[in-house]
């Protein structure tokens, strides 16, 4: 049976080969988590817009796919680098701790525990406790050493706990 | 072991489990489209240019070449002024060929069929 890797590799190849449709496919499976951890990442505004730019990335690239890391992985690492050439062009403020008025109370909460940590510590902790990467994939997206990205994570959902537990939760 | 918060912290920061945003596709698949036309227009721009410097060398050179015969130095010391002539007809000719040449579409259009 092919894994969902295989799947996205057949289709990056059919894609590397022109063929929009199996590109198309992919932007249909991938865009969701993307666009989810770019804006949890703190640039909601621009999020959309730094997406469609990997996926852009991604289509020219397709033929440099060569299936051994997850496409997401691929994919996440390419909105990466285009989001670091985005800051350096235009430094975003830090996001929001500010709950919206339409908001429910959990997606502030939320916001507000993000807000806090630094950004390598909101990358890791959206990536690994929330898509469910593994630590290794974290770390090689982040450029960090396995024992310095765990760190990062422990201490980043200690920061977390620390603040749901003063919202009355604990 | 997941506690309250772990739970708490996962549910919170799943991605949204709905199905894809299909004006994102769209706009993605126009944005690549759009990406294929300015390439393949830079693409002919460059051949086309180097078409042109290749026709401007070969031109100087046939130029150069003819002057160095010993008739056409000899008629151009006795007459400079048909010679002149001669050379600025040849070079309206060619700035004519390579000016009505295949020319690509300007970026306007590729806006326009996005």
């Amino acid at each position: 049976m092919a894994t969902q890797n295989d799947e996205d590799f057949a289709l990056s190849r059919r894609a590397a080969a022109g063929d929009n449709a199996a590109f198309a496919a992919l932007v249909e499976k991938h865009e969701r988590p993307l666009r989810a951890f770019l804006s949890r990442m703190g640039a909601a505004e621009i999020a959309d817009d730094i997406a469609q730019e990997a996926f852009v990335k991604a289509w020219r690239a397709a033929g440099q796919y060569d299936g051994r890391a997850r496409y997401s992985t691929w994919l996440t690492s390419i909105a990466w680098r285009c989001r670091l050439d985005e800051l350096r062009r235009r430094p975003q403020a830090p996001p929001e701790s500010e709950a919206r008025p339409s908001e429910n109370h959990g997606i502030a909460e939320v916001r507000d525990m993000l807000a806090r940590l630094s950004e390598n510590e909101r990358a890791s902790i959206v990536l690994c406790d929330g898509h469910g990467w593994t630590h290794e994939e974290a770390a090689e997206l982040l450029g960090l050493p396995l024992g310095t990205l765990k760190s990062t994570v422990a201490r980043a959902k200690s920061k977390c706990r620390e603040l749901w537990n003063g919202t009355g939760n604990g | 072991m997941a506690d309250e918060f772990d739970d708490f912290l996962a549910q919170a920061l799943r991605p949204p489990d709905c199905g894809p945003d299909r004006i994102f596709v769209a706009r993605v698949q126009s944005q690549i489209r759009l990406d294929e036309q300015l390439r393949a227009e830079r693409r002919s721009m460059l051949s086309s240019l180097a078409i042109q410097v290749l026709g401007i060398a070969a031109l100087s050179a046939s130029v150069f070449w003819l002057l160095r015969s010993p008739e056409i130095a000899s008629f151009a010391a006795e007459s400079p002024a048909i010679l002149l002539a001669a050379l600025l007809a040849a070079f309206s000719f060619a700035v004519l060929l390579f000016s009505t040449g295949p020319s690509p579409r300007g970026p306007q259009a590729s806006f326009s069929t996005a």
